[in-house]
């Protein structure tokens, strides 16, 4: 019998090397192969076509629903506000405000009568009436506003529960200031919207009197707050103040303070304004920061195409 | 040259497609794809654009607005030097000068040389008066001259074609409404139909 001298743990060879490794590739594929599914079989045809967006037509009619569907926006707003009872209850705030809600369903017939001659106007220039609120402003302010100072917001992944308001009626009545702005910002941005003249005089005469009810809640709820004041525009001019998120958790460290909610003024500038109008209310969050929503005139986004319906 | 078309199943029979068919397909072809676009331009032509610019006729109207303005700035001007005015009252009715004399500003900036630049004699004669006596007075006239400011630029932009002019007088007058607000909250008025204006004062156009 033939004995090799070579020792146990002899090197492996090149030749040994090569074999090994042709043996892990093998394994590896077929350990790869023997859990693989097979799929559906392919097919050849033609699916449906990729959906494509109506014609953003915007024409007169256009503007008119849209205008109809703010208004009405406002009014309904003004229901819920009042069923709520909120303008009635006092406000810690605003300790002197008194119960508006006389003054406020004075306000209501104004929009909902608006909402009406527009629509008639809609239907005179071609287009179908629009007679539910306007989608965007309500869903993505108003019943957003709502939800906030009524029912507060819930806890998620990153963030505390928020309670509702300590103050719904200031935020109620702050509220009706800034439809009744934006009801008279948006009649003002239509003068230069439309192309038959003769409706300019349409929007503008809704627009006086918003201003004016505007002017008149402002107020009611900053008494002797006819203008803007010198210290609040060098205020709005100046520079933003450096920030910082450092925040004391120590124990007893007092809680943040709540994002500062400013006063409306009768005259907010010397020309009508059509820029976006700031809503700040609610309870703060955790970090004190309340609810800060900017109202917008009627955009693109916002506008009640002849594609779209109240019944979609 | 005629190009053969051949087809399978029941017009499996040749057929000839001629030059002059094929330049009509072409045309018809070009015809449909430029139908959005002509189709556009025939609305517009249904419905034209107003022009931007101020035209002859809004010239004069304008012209006619900046009038009133520059003779508000006077009757102002009157008021405050009449005295006798809180220091609240004296900062609005100053801010309401200012306004009248920016409105002005503005208008002329449109029209050029074309602006008047000059108030109406016979309104401030007509109106001078009224902008004397007590306080409350002058303040309850101010807030009926906003007024009649109001119904004069409505009068003025429903007669507009300008989209700048329409644009420019809407800003003017939409703030003139909330002057009467505030001039009759001032003036200590408490009927919610004159702090809102329930019956807006004449227009003063042709006035001047």
């Amino acid at each position: 019998m033939n004995q090799t001298n070579l020792p146990f743990s002899s090197p492996i060879g090149r030749r040994g090397l090569f074999r090994a490794g042709g043996i892990t590739a093998t394994a590896l594929v077929l350990a790869a192969c023997g859990k693989s599914e097979v799929g559906p079989v392919g097919r050849v045809g033609q699916g449906a076509p990729t959906p494509e967006l109506e014609p953003e037509v915007i024409n007169d009619g256009v503007l008119l629903r849209t205008m109809a569907g703010l208004e009405t926006s406002i009014a309904n707003a003004y229901a819920h506000i009042l069923e709520s009872g909120a303008l009635a209850a006092s406000s810690a705030t605003f300790p002197d405000l008194g119960d508006q809600s006389d003054l406020v369903t004075l306000f209501v017939p104004h929009h909902s009568n608006a909402a009406v001659r527009f629509n008639e106007l809609a239907v005179a220039a071609g287009s179908e009436a629009w007679e539910c609120g306007n989608e965007r402003l309500d869903s993505a302010f108003i019943d957003m506003l709502f939800e906030r100072v009524e029912n507060g917001a819930p806890a998620t992944d990153v963030a505390l529960a928020i309670e509702p308001s300590d103050d719904a009626t200031r935020d109620m009545i702050n509220l009706v200031h800034t439809l009744e702005s934006l009801s008279a910002e948006s009649c003002q941005a239509m003068v230069q919207a439309v192309t038959d003249i003769t409706l300019r005089s349409e929007f503008m005469a809704v627009g006086v009197r918003s201003a004016r009810q505007s002017a008149l809640i402002a107020l009611k709820i900053n008494p002797g707050g006819y203008l803007i004041s010198a210290a609040t525009q060098a205020a709005n001019d100046a520079p933003a103040e450096e920030t910082t998120t450092t925040v004391d958790e120590s124990e007893g460290a007092a809680a943040p303070p709540s994002t500062e909610i400013p006063l409306p003024v009768a005259v907010p500038s010397q020309f009508g304004l059509l820029s976006p109008l700031v809503f700040i209310g609610g309870r703060g969050d955790e970090n004190g920061v309340r609810l800060k929503l900017s109202f917008e005139t009627p955009s693109l986004n916002s506008l009640a195409y002849p594609f779209e319906s109240c019944d979609a | 040259m005629d190009i053969e078309v051949t087809e399978s199943g029941q017009s499996a029979a040749p057929h000839t497609v001629g030059r002059r068919a094929l330049l009509g397909v072409g045309a018809g072809g070009a015809a449909l794809s430029l139908l959005p676009f002509l189709r556009g331009h025939a609305a517009a032509a249904a419905d034209p654009a107003p022009p931007k610019k101020p035209t002859t006729d809004d010239v004069a109207l304008l012209g006619e607005a900046q009038q009133l303005e520059l003779t508000a700035v006077a009757l102002y001007d009157v008021a405050i030097g009449a005295g006798g005015w809180s220091d609240t009252e004296a900062t609005a009715m100053v801010f309401m000068r200012e306004a009248h004399e920016a409105y002005a500003q503005a208008l002329s900036g449109l029209l050029g040389r074309a602006a008047p630049g000059q108030r109406s004699e016979k309104l401030f004669k007509a109106l001078q008066a009224s902008f004397t006596g007590s306080p409350a007075d002058m303040l309850e006239s101010a807030a009926l001259l906003e007024s009649s400011a109001v119904a004069t630029h409505t009068e003025v932009l429903a007669a507009l074609e300008s989209i700048d002019g329409s644009k420019l007088v809407a800003s003017i007058f939409i703030n003139e409404a909330r002057f009467s607000t505030v001039l009759a909250d001032l003036a200590g008025m408490t009927d919610t139909s004159d702090l809102l204006v329930d019956t807006e004062q004449p227009s003063l156009v042709g006035q001047g």
